[in-house]
């Protein structure tokens, strides 16, 4: 894992001084989970100053053992000690956890994808809504630099009208639990790994009105491989594919994206974009399971400081669980689209959420 | 290239494919080609084109296609509108000349039939013009694919990505091109995976739009397309014209393949030395690497001489019209397109 960066919490986690005060009491956060992705929220949560409590049916103390927080031995006890909730939990397990967390009053962060089901983002989005509580996904490739570009050179005008977009990511199949292999758990590679740029294509091209999607799978049980392209047909009449590798296990983890407008065009590649080459005889091979990131401007840390931002009363995050539902529906529909072989039309994309 | 017993009368019938130019500058340097030319017809005043063109190129000229048949050539090179190149092959073919057709093969598959049927019954040669598959670069992926060395691929990307064709404003005529940027790019990559796998594709899915370059163009400009294979592969086709008129380069060709043993990546014109204008400070990009091409009439030449029919060959032409031809329907009715119906409905 990569070194936390060292930035003083924001003012309204704790104080200069470290002293907490009235107004400046640590967010208490209930973490649910202790799997591959609670590594990085436990270690920036707590760098933000935060009270973690953590709750998971197994690993919680290995977890806490490695980087700090308070283990808790039930759901109901997490429930009962922290003002706000952060799910970290597999994909099937998250509209229960989350529903549980907004009926019992806390503020909801919950890992991508939102939930399974159209209807159990519905669900939670509606809820949260009616109780008036914040639900944030963690769609947390908005939060990288290259695609915060890719944003903000649209939104400039800079582009012009896009026209053709298209994203890659490819790396190592996530064997190491075995929901991510069960379809109908995880939703697939379309689901669990494409929805990243499912969101940012709906993000800085607008809403989606047609869907479609082709998948393959080859290897065996112990080491498969699955990959997908999807094709989306946004409203302004620009188009996207969507290209989703998991890969064998010494495969690294790399992104791409290639946008071009009337205006102008942008392309990145992490390949082509590092700044560190080393061929050195004896190296730890990075994860192909995770992107390589700046310690100093760490995504995940800044998804989770504007997440807690909010929490402490700051601005609204620039994802909404709205949209994490719309990433949901676009992501099903991609499915649907494979299990009929034709194209899928999305119902009333007008009303989709655009985000900031 | 091979040399003939005598020197290998070699016909290009018409200038107004681009292409043209490069047969013609490397064939008019070899001893052993006999180089004539003709591109009849009406031309605007704005593009170079019949006998003008011949001069500027120092290349032997006449006015009709029935004196360039009469003349008798070993071999044809037809770089006609797409539109107009059944005509053409079968009327080269009728002459008894070995034939390397311009890619597309034609623009519908009822005139794709026709055109290997013509070189079928004439007894002569029908290559399609795909050079990247020359390359050397795709020759080590093959070599790496049939060893196994990927493993079983499963997933394809591939991108043609270029620039809107100014040259010649039949390009974006559909009339006689076939359409815009699918029929245009589509095929060479269709051309390399069967190529690469000899698999047949199955389904075609395609979007596109008309937004870059919208005042120019009568048919799609950009265009993403989808295919599955009949051994589970598959694959995603950017075939736009996205490359901005002002870019420093045309374009280029890329695939990228994942199989259960790894990945491969190749970027068949990328290598460049770049640099900035320093009052501009517009990029300078100085793309280098051999000229597929020349591999390409090389190997078309040997086959002439050899009369052996070399790859790709007519039935390429026209298995990767038919995906083409998948995508257009694809695009136009926003379903998926069994290639199987579009060789059978035309």
């Amino acid at each position: 894992m990569t070194a936390v960066p060292t930035i003083s919490s924001p003012a309204h986690l704790s104080s200069p001084d470290g002293k907490t005060a009235m107004t400046h009491t640590p967010l208490r956060i209930g973490l649910i989970g202790a799997g591959g992705i609670s590594h990085s929220h436990l270690r920036h949560l707590l760098t933000l100053g935060a009270d973690v409590y953590v709750y998971s049916e197994a690993g919680a103390a290995e977890l806490v053992a490695l980087y700090g927080g308070t283990v808790v031995d039930s759901l109901d006890e997490l429930l009962a000690a922290v003002d706000f909730v952060d799910v970290a939990t597999p994909t099937f397990t998250h509209h229960a956890l989350v529903k549980r967390a907004l009926e019992a009053g806390k503020h909801v962060i919950s890992e991508k994808p939102l939930a399974r089901t159209d209807a159990e983002v519905d669900e939670l989005a509606g809820l949260a809504d009616e109780l008036g509580l914040m639900l944030f996904p963690a769609h947390v490739v908005r939060f990288f630099p290259e695609y915060v570009l890719l944003k903000e050179a649209v939104a400039s005008g800079r582009l012009g009208d896009l026209a053709v977009l298209r994203f890659s990511r490819s790396g190592a199949f996530p064997t190491r639990t075995p929901w991510f292999a069960d379809r109908a758990l995880s939703g697939g590679i379309i689901m669990d790994q494409m929805i990243h740029d499912i969101d940012i294509a709906r993000w800085v091209a607008g809403p989606v009105e047609r869907v479609s999607a082709v998948s393959s799978h080859a290897g065996d049980a112990t080491t498969p491989v699955e990959a997908a392209h999807v094709l989306l047909t946004h409203s302004s009449g620009a188009i996207s594919h969507i290209a989703g590798i998991w890969g064998p296990s010494h495969l690294p983890f790399t992104t791409e994206y290639s946008v071009t407008g009337t205006e102008g065009s942008l392309a990145h590649s992490s390949v082509a974009e590092r700044n560190y080459i080393s061929h050195l005889a004896s190296t730890d091979a990075p994860s192909g399971l995770l992107p390589e990131v700046d310690p100093a401007e760490n995504p995940y840390f800044a998804e989770l400081r504007e997440f807690t931002d909010a929490f402490g009363g700051g601005a609204a995050p620039r994802v909404s669980a709205a949209e994490g539902a719309e990433a949901v529906r676009l992501a099903n529909a991609a499915l649907l689209s494979l299990e009929t072989g034709q194209p899928v039309d999305i119902e009333s994309p007008s009303a989709q959420a655009t985000g900031k | 290239m091979r040399t003939p017993d005598r020197p290998l009368k070699i016909a290009v019938m018409s200038f107004a494919h681009t292409h043209a130019r490069g047969y013609i500058d490397l064939l008019k340097g070899t001893p052993s080609v006999s180089l004539l030319t003709s591109d009849p017809g009406e031309h605007s005043d704005t593009e170079l084109r019949g006998r003008a063109f011949a001069e500027h190129l120092g290349v032997d000229y006449v006015d009709s296609y029935d004196e360039l048949m009469a003349w008798q050539p070993d071999a044809v090179i037809v770089t006609s509108e797409n539109a107009r190149h059944r005509a053409d092959v079968e009327r080269a073919a009728a002459a008894g000349a070995h034939i390397l057709c311009e890619k597309p093969l034609a623009t519908s598959h009822e005139d794709g039939v026709a055109m290997l049927e013509a070189a079928d019954a004439a007894g002569v040669i029908l290559m399609v013009a795909f050079p990247v598959r020359f390359a050397s670069t795709f020759s080590r992926l093959k070599a790496e694919y049939d060893a196994g060395q990927l493993g079983q691929v499963f997933s394809i990307r591939g991108s043609n990505n270029g620039k809107l064709p100014s040259e010649r404003a039949w390009f974006t005529d559909p009339e006689l091109s076939g359409g815009g940027a699918l029929v245009d790019h589509v095929v060479h990559i269709a051309d390399l995976l069967e190529a690469l796998m000899g698999a047949a594709p199955v389904s075609v899915t395609a979007v596109t739009n008309q937004k870059l370059h919208a005042d120019r163009a009568r048919a799609e400009t950009a265009g993403l397309v989808t295919i599955s294979y009949d051994n589970g592969v598959i694959a995603a086709i950017d075939c736009s014209w996205s490359q901005p008129d002002t870019a420093p380069s045309w374009g280029g060709v890329s695939v990228t393949l994942a199989g259960t043993a790894g990945t491969v990546a190749v970027d068949f014109f990328g290598p460049r030395a770049r640099g900035l204008d320093t009052a501009t400070g517009l990029p300078i990009e100085a793309p280098y690497g051999p000229n597929f091409d020349e591999a390409l009439l090389s190997s078309f030449i040997d086959a002439v001489c050899s009369g052996e029919q070399p790859q790709p060959d007519g039935g390429v032409g026209l298995r990767t019209l038919d995906i083409v031809l998948a995508a257009q329907e694809s695009a136009r009715t926003g379903r998926t397109i069994a290639v199987a119906d579009v060789a059978s409905s035309s």
